[in-house]
């Protein structure tokens, strides 16, 4: 049933008055879509964070960033393939508590590190009589799924409050925090912005380059508004410039497990790379 | 010509649409109402493409629209131009370096060369009241003129159905009253109108038929305009209007 | 062009990551000095635009993808103390929150593209720029300054890669890192840049820079000084030493294999697989030599039993995930 307008004589353009009988000729324009996966893969990582709790079982957030980076930096130095195995095992068992839907993105994301590294190495395997890349794919395996659990198990805020620890400075970590919001709100704006490209890309898209530079470039100018306001805000409520990082950390029994598992793997290393 | 059955959604585990059912002929103007989050922009959403639903389908002139035919190009781009979508957030939509550009792009995309581009650009901005601004850049323009623009950009693809999500919000009394005329004169011109809405103001010129959303995210009512307007009972139980409301 | 962990030493990523410290230091104070303190958020703006634009995917001819960095652009748009902070931010997210690794090589990749990029794109910039006074010329300075600085990034990302089998490696002679000489790194990491990477550094830079020129001409950095000539010189001649080392590419190659052919064929060595299996990878010779590394059978065996209970609950979960009904996807 349709309206009936009391107005004018003002008659519609006569384009409108007809249906298009429109089929669109095909364009290779996958950057749109891939874009769009990408940024709702980031930008749900994001969300899915922020209503971490800290979990009565858990080791505190220094702790664990601690023990990540000490993982880290151990894995990048030992050359015991046993020490590796230990690390992996490790790795694997508090993986093994995550939901199936974790678990699958951080076996997705470790095992696509180790195979992208094993293609690059491939042609080393040929140059190099008796080179085997399988120690290097082994630590990025390794690495991605420390880094991984981390991230998945901690408040990004708590993480982020961590590295006061290793001596960053305050403003760095403010920068972080900040940095770490923006994402999701400039995120969820170009996501958006990036559908309505794709619903108005009804056709080949002769400029692809315009559309993209005019999707950044307004986010550029959408980041400089948001800056300011939040400038406004902040002084609004009194702020002088000063950044202080306060965390209030609990020490549990949690963290002394954890603690001994790591120092346990520092003198497993020791102990092998002397032997 | 749009036939929702049983469709729900749910977006990283809340609930956001429950058991849809609704079916919308060539031509018609309705109106979908509800309070903030019970569901209307997810749905516009869907009818454009943009999410796929958990269950249920989605057939438009017989032919089922999945997330699987949504990602043949071909498919995905003519769909797009026969429903157009104005989003709630003009400034998401607007992304050309003039307001030509932006209104051109459409029509470019279609194949269409200069002088018929000019063409639909020059009548799209005149429907909307914007002639003369052409050269000027869409970032810079205020909320009213941006959601004009925004406006414009889909007419100029001709779909055959226009749908839009809370056009009114955040506009003057007289951007109103301007948007909702040209609704009408859209409608009138055989433009099949979906709107989402929360205000009751202009909700009879714009719809002949409102879909009422209630706060569990399924539809409360589906029936004539006037008739959903007048129950007042249920306008407070879906939480449109509160307990102090007297119909005007 | 980012590296990923485990292809550099730990000493090569702290001698980068201590080379990024002045930088660093350097970059706060004149932020500070141009922004007010109270502004400094605007910083992670910066980096969750930097953030952002690493992740764009750019179309490439024949409907693949790139991506690109952005390094110049940030300088040109904030300047280039506030876009070291600010790539440098986006890449302690990305290795840190997203997982995407490059945890210990976090200063070279600083190093290349904090650095590097930023600060030699605009230094071409405003050096073609401020001699060539024509809109013509600024375009040209943006070309130049977006190319020479992936370009020379990339240069640095390749001497990172290729000094590594030169100067670390095993009893044995095998790269204990990176296992590709100079002869190999430079050429296969600087010339897809020139071709391809930098075109699109280009493209995405230039365009982006054309947008904001037209619709917010004032939101560019204005930098103070001129630059002296003698700097216009240095970049330039920073620019050519891609060319000149790919030319001269094969003197560097000697150096390197001389080491790889005193690798010593035929023995045994801890736990590493051994020669001749160099085409398979078999997955038993993962498992080293209980007995040599000195530790007793039975830990052997209580790490794979670990090892065996962890796989097993993954799959089962796994599995279990998917037979529930798969969520159709979103655009």
């Amino acid at each position: 049933m349709t309206l009936r307008s009391e107005q004018h004589g003002k008659s519609m353009p006569r384009w409108m008055l007809a249906d298009e009988d429109y089929v669109p000729a095909t364009d290779k324009d996958s950057f749109v879509n891939r874009s769009i996966l990408g940024l709702m893969e980031v930008l749900s990582l994001v969300r899915s964070q922020s209503s971490r709790a800290a979990d009565r079982f858990s080791a505190s957030a220094p702790v664990k960033v601690l023990g990540t980076l000490l993982l880290v930096v151990l894995t990048a130095m030992t050359r015991s393939e046993i020490f590796l195995i230990t690390v992996i095992t490790y790795l694997l068992l508090q993986l093994s508590v995550m939901r199936a839907g974790e678990i699958s993105s951080v076996l997705k994301l470790s095992f696509g590190a180790a195979a992208f590294t094993a293609i690059l190495l491939l042609p080393a395997v040929f140059l190099i009589e008796g080179y085997s890349p399988v120690r290097i794919c082994a630590k990025l395996f390794a690495t991605v799924m420390a880094v991984n659990l981390l991230s998945r198990t901690t408040r990004w805020d708590h993480i982020a409050g961590a590295l006061k620890y290793v001596r960053i400075p305050d403003l760095f970590i403010f920068v972080l925090d900040s940095t770490i919001k923006y994402i999701l709100l400039l995120g969820e704006f170009s996501l958006e912005q990036l559908q309505a490209l794709k619903l108005r890309s009804v056709g080949k898209n002769r400029s692809k380059y315009t559309a993209l530079s005019g999707v950044a470039g307004t986010l550029f100018l959408r980041s400089v508004e948001m800056a300011e306001e939040m400038h406004s805000a902040m002084e609004c409520r009194g702020f002088t410039g000063e950044y202080r990082v306060i965390q209030t950390v609990r020490f549990g029994t949690a963290d002394i497990l954890h603690l001994t598992i790591h120092i346990g793997l520092l003198v497993f290393f020791i102990f092998l790379s002397r032997g | 010509m749009i036939e929702l059955k049983d469709i729900s959604y749910s977006y990283e585990g809340e609930m956001a649409l429950r058991d849809i059912n609704l079916t919308i002929d060539r031509g018609e103007a309705i109106v979908l109402l509800g309070a903030n989050g019970s569901g209307k922009s997810t749905l516009l959403k869907l009818l454009n493409g943009i999410i796929s639903p958990d269950k249920g389908t989605y057939q438009w002139n017989g032919q089922e629209i999945t997330a699987k035919m949504l990602q043949k190009p071909a498919f995905a781009k003519q769909f797009h131009q026969k429903i157009g979508f104005v989003f709630q957030n003009s400034d998401t939509q607007l992304f050309c370096a003039t307001v030509y550009d932006e209104i051109a792009f459409g029509p470019r995309q279609m194949g269409m060369d200069e002088p018929q581009v000019k063409e639909r650009v020059e009548d799209c901005l005149a429907l909307l009241g914007l002639g003369g601004f052409e050269e000027r850049q869409p970032y810079h323009l205020s909320g009213g003129e941006k959601r004009k623009i925004a406006i414009a950009c889909v007419l100029a693809l001709n779909p055959e159905v226009l749908v839009l999500d809370e056009p009114m919000n955040g506009l003057d009394p007289r951007t109103v009253r301007f948007l909702s005329e040209l609704l009408v004169r859209l409608n009138d011109a055989g433009k099949t109108l979906i709107t989402s809405t929360h205000r009751l103001e202009l909700v009879r010129e714009i719809s002949s038929r409102a879909v009422l959303f209630q706060e569990n995210h399924s539809i409360a009512a589906d029936r004539h305009t006037s008739e959903i307007l007048g129950d007042i009972e249920l306008l407070k139980q879906t939480n449109l209007v509160d307990e102090y409301y007297h119909a005007p | 062009m980012h590296i990923p962990d485990h292809y550099l030493s730990p000493s090569t990523c702290a001698v980068m990551g201590a080379a990024m410290i002045p930088v660093w230091t350097v970059s706060v104070r004149k932020v500070k000095e141009e922004l007010s303190k109270i502004k400094l958020p605007q910083l992670g703006i910066g980096a969750s635009f930097s953030f952002l634009m690493m992740m764009f995917n750019v179309p490439l001819p024949g409907g693949t993808t790139g991506h690109a960095v952005g390094g110049t652009l940030l300088a040109i748009l904030l300047g280039p103390y506030a876009a070291c902070i600010s790539v440098t931010v986006a890449l302690m997210l990305q290795a840190l929150l997203f997982g995407d690794g490059g945890i210990l090589a976090f200063g070279a990749n600083c190093f290349n593209m904090a650095f590097v990029l930023p600060f030699l794109g605009h230094l071409m910039y405003r050096f073609v720029k401020e001699r060539v006074k024509t809109p013509r010329g600024e375009y040209a300075a943006v070309i130049l300054g977006s190319y020479f600085g992936l370009v020379v990034a990339s240069l640095c990302a390749a001497v990172e890669f290729g000094i590594q089998p030169l100067l670390f490696t095993d009893a044995s002679g095998q790269p204990l890192y990176c296992p590709y000489p100079l002869s190999v790194s430079i050429p296969a990491m600087v010339i897809p840049h020139m071709l391809v990477a930098g075109v699109v550094e280009v493209l995405f830079t230039v365009f982006i820079f054309t947008f904001l020129k037209k619709t917010a001409p004032g939101a560019f950095y204005q930098s103070g000084k001129k630059t002296k000539a003698i700097y216009g010189l240095l970049a330039g001649l920073i620019c050519l030493t891609p060319l000149g080392l790919l030319a001269t590419g094969t003197a560097w190659g000697e150096w390197g294999t001389a080491e790889i052919q005193d690798v010593v064929t035929g023995g045994t060595s801890l736990g590493f697989i051994p020669e001749g299996m160099a085409n398979g990878f078999s997955f038993e010779a993962l498992m080293p030599d209980y007995s040599v590394t000195g530790l007793p059978e039975v830990f052997g065996y209580v790490l794979s039993a670990l090892l065996g209970v962890a796989i097993l609950i993954i799959v089962f979960k796994l599995i279990s995930g998917v037979v529930k009904a798969p969520r159709q996807h979103q655009i």
